[in-house]
């Protein structure tokens, strides 16, 4: 892999966005974040993401909304959800759609880090 | 049958009383006991100088008069004519026939005389019937020992004080001159409805008229002169209480040296006839007597001498005059004498009787000596009436809080008597602010259930920030963890630490100024940063729902008086109810507009708009109902409790729909200056000055 792998980020709240970036940028992952679904969509046809981090609860498309949105269209992309939102449900929908990972904020750096890490190498895989 | 000899004698003289037969009773030394009306017309001399006289000293023929005496006791009785001295000097020739009366032992008790006139030797007043009011003299005995140094003063500068001078000593003589006794007939005329023992032991000054007082001082200083303790009489002018009256003054005698008799004869000048008075004057003193409202009459008439005396000096800032002389105030409280009370202020202030609020006024302001200086203020600017809380400590010790009401003398009127009322409003108080803690537990627990609802919100609102500073501070450890530890970037990040704590800690504590159980605190508010803070508590679910939310603050609004939490809860409640209305409609029509500014009157406005359904028609009058509500777990008490934290504020809140569709609510509220809201937001009644209450009819 010549490229370092690329991780969009989505949360409608700046102060979580630009600590989630600075992260992943330590450690080695470069790193797109945007405000709303609807805008990371728009970037989504035509740069190449390795991994979605998104919250769920946000105005306009909430971030459940964006994985079915992406379930629909066939998209391989790995989602990984950071949400503070504990309910059950959404949570059993979100993986019954293929969703890789499911945090609940606060989560720690191992942990999202480890996650993201397998869900670009199981997504690197096989299909390339 | 057992007699007792007192109520003998009162029947005996409440029967006399009306005969038209001169009617004596004596003891056995010939000392007079009784002396009826019809005795006091046609022997000239009062009951009152009367009673107590050797019947002796009356006669024209002490002599004869003896062996009279010793005949009827001897006899048991005796018939005769006698002569009889007049005050003036005349002698009065009568018939009489007296009768010894003995007790149920046997024992001698008194001897009754009744007179009639000599037919013979031609008496002016030979006429038979009753003594019809106007031939009954108002009398008095007066002590005259207080003044005599005024006296003196008077002697000695007779022949060089001017007119003006001699014309107050004169006053000063009646003013220090005490009542001793007063008949009915002048309790009376001038008694007001104080009654004969109140009347004792008074200034003659408070009770003779005005105009005449130099008159009764010269009277006074005759009959001191005579050396034979004759009658001085002289006739005055009418004076609306009798029509041409006649004065007459004389020594008591040498047993009782400086106590003097006032006879005034005259007939009442007033058309109406004298038991129509009378019944009159009892309805009305019965009306005032069982008037449900505490009253006294009081006399500050030497007060309103004082102030007009300041005025003259050029006093006008009364108040700051009272604050450098505070014993102005004191001289009020103690020498301002109540002069009548009614039942119901006997029992405000848990007086034995009359007796116990019959006193200097002091006792009503021992608890708050400002109030007695606020209305000596308002007689002194001329108010017509003053009326304030206060509080009263009542002498059974009991602590009132009452609203006490003057009505001051009218300026032109010679009776100088103020009224005060005072109502006690100490179970209204209490009930009020049982109310006020009433209201403030529902609205508290109307808050808390508006927390539950935002719940999930406020949690998530918290959750960005801890998760921002948990990712920041994890990445800090990372960018220390590196050989060359990046201390510019590890800066960068512990300062967004130290940011996202801080919203953090705002948002909870935003959360806990909702939650916690707090007596209202009216202060002084910017309106429109209550409705910026407010809109922060939604701010989550607005933005969720994909809700627009357009504010219009009007600047310079005027401040208003109110507890913020209360306001913020007002707004928060029907912005959740505005996100609720609009957020099952298309999402082009969910708008919720905010304005702010004033009505016509300069009052703040509020109005919240949106597009949602709008209120059902039979709903629109319901809305701020207690426990009306239209969703499946609403309880029904945000919009009651919104509207009566609106009208605690002294403002008012309105829905209505939109013609285009959706609701409005409005709100009013009071700007800052309406003390009142103070009062009913935290229970403390307005102690402020009320110069001119709504008539206190």
């Amino acid at each position: 892999m010549l490229e370092l792998p690329t991780v969009a980020i989505v949360d409608d709240d700046e102060a979580v966005r630009e600590a989630l970036g600075d992260l992943l940028m330590v450690s080695g992952l470069t790193c797109h974040t945007f405000a709303g679904a609807a805008a990371f969509l728009a970037a989504w046809t035509e740069c190449h993401f390795d991994c979605l981090v998104t919250d769920i609860r946000m105005p306009g498309m909430t971030g459940i909304e964006l994985v079915e949105r992406l379930h629909d269209e066939g998209a391989k992309l790995p989602v990984i959800i950071l949400s503070s939102v504990l309910d059950q449900q959404t949570r059993a929908h979100a993986l019954s759609l293929g969703v890789h990972a499911w945090f609940t904020k606060p989560v720690s750096d191992e942990q999202l880090l480890g996650a993201i890490t397998i869900a670009i190498e199981n997504n690197s895989g096989p299909g390339g | 049958m057992t007699i007792v000899p007192g109520l003998q004698e009162h029947d005996d003289t409440g029967i006399a009383e009306f005969a038209a037969e001169s009617v004596v009773i004596l003891d056995r030394h010939g000392k007079v006991r009784y002396w009826n009306p019809a005795a006091e017309r046609l022997f000239g001399w009062p009951a009152l100088a009367a009673r107590g006289t050797s019947i002796t000293k009356f006669s024209s023929a002490p002599a004869d008069e003896k062996r009279a005496w010793t005949q009827l006791l001897q006899e048991g009785s005796w018939q005769g004519r006698v002569g009889r001295c007049t005050p003036d000097g005349n002698i009065v020739f009568a018939d009489v026939r007296r009768h010894q009366r003995y007790g149920a032992a046997g024992e001698h008790r008194d001897v009754i005389e009744f007179a009639r006139p000599a037919t013979d030797a031609g008496n002016p007043h030979a006429h038979g019937g009753a003594v019809p009011d106007g031939m009954m003299a108002a009398s008095w005995r007066i002590d005259i020992s207080p003044a005599s140094a005024t006296i003196a003063e008077i002697a000695e500068r007779a022949d060089v004080a001017g007119e003006d001078e001699m014309g107050r000593l004169h006053h000063h003589l009646v003013e220090i001159a005490r009542i001793v006794e007063v008949n009915e007939r002048t309790a009376r005329l001038v008694g007001g409805n104080r009654g004969r023992a109140l009347m004792t032991g008074q200034s003659v000054a408070a009770f003779w008229p005005v105009g005449s007082r130099g008159i009764l001082a010269e009277l006074i200083l005759e009959a001191l002169d005579d050396k034979n303790g004759g009658v001085c009489r002289r006739q005055l002018a009418s004076d609306g209480i009798l029509r041409d009256p006649v004065v007459s003054v004389w020594r008591a005698g040498s047993e009782q040296l400086g106590h003097l008799f006032i006879a005034v004869y005259g007939e009442a000048d007033d058309d109406r006839s004298y038991p129509f008075l009378r019944a009159s004057e009892a309805r009305y003193r019965n009306l005032i007597d069982y008037m449900p409202i505490a009253l006294w009459q009081v006399d500050a008439s030497h007060m309103g001498k004082i102030y007009a005396g300041l005025k003259a000096q050029g006093i006008v800032d009364f108040e700051r005059y009272l604050e450098q002389h505070p014993e102005l105030a004191e001289l009020a409280a103690t020498s301002v004498p109540v002069t009548d009370v009614n039942r119901s202020a006997i029992e405000l202030v848990g007086g034995a009787g009359v007796q116990d609020l019959i006193r200097p006024v002091g006792y009503l302001f021992a608890e708050s000596p400002a109030s007695l200086r606020r209305i000596m203020i308002g007689r002194f600017t001329g108010l017509k009436n003053h009326s304030e809380f206060m509080k009263l400590r009542t002498l059974d010790d009991r602590a009132l809080d009452v609203r006490l009401s003057v009505t001051y003398p009218e300026p032109l009127l010679e009776l100088d008597t103020t009224i005060f009322s005072l109502e006690d409003v100490t179970d209204r108080l209490r009930m009020e602010a049982q109310l006020r803690q009433l209201q403030a537990d529902f609205s508290h627990a109307a808050r808390v259930s508006m927390l539950g609802e935002l719940a999930s919100s406020i949690a998530h609102e918290v959750n960005q920030p801890l998760a921002a500073i948990v990712t920041n501070a994890e990445t800090s450890l990372r960018w220390l963890a590196r050989d060359t530890p990046d201390v510019g970037k590890v800066a960068q990040l512990t300062a967004r630490i130290a940011a996202n704590a801080r919203r953090a800690d705002d948002i909870v504590q935003r959360a806990r100024d909702m939650a916690v159980k707090q007596a209202p605190e009216p202060v002084e508010l910017a309106f429109n940063e209550i409705i910026q803070e407010s809109l922060l508590f939604v701010r989550h679910e607005v933005e969720t729902r994909s809700i627009r939310v357009t504010t219009s603050f009007a600047r310079n609004l005027p401040p208003v008086i109110g507890d913020r939490i209360q306001l913020q809860q007002v707004i928060v409640n029907m912005l959740i109810n505005a996100v609720q209305a609009v957020e099952c409609g298309e999402e082009n029509d969910r708008d919720i507009a905010i304005a702010t500014g004033t009505d016509e009157k300069g009052n703040l406005l509020f109005t919240l708009r949106d597009r949602g359904p709008g209120i059902a028609a039979d709903h629109v009058y319901h809305i701020f109902d207690s426990f009306f509500t239209t969703k499946p777990q609403g309880m029904g008490i945000g919009l009651a409790i919104c509207q009566s934290i609106v009208v605690a504020h002294g403002g008012e809140v309105s829905a209505s729909n939109r013609p285009g569709g959706g609701a409005e609510f409005r709100v009013v509220l009071p700007r800052a200056g309406g003390h009142a809201v103070v009062g009913r937001l935290t229970g403390n009644a307005p102690r402020s000055f009320v110069p001119h209450p709504p008539n206190a009819a």
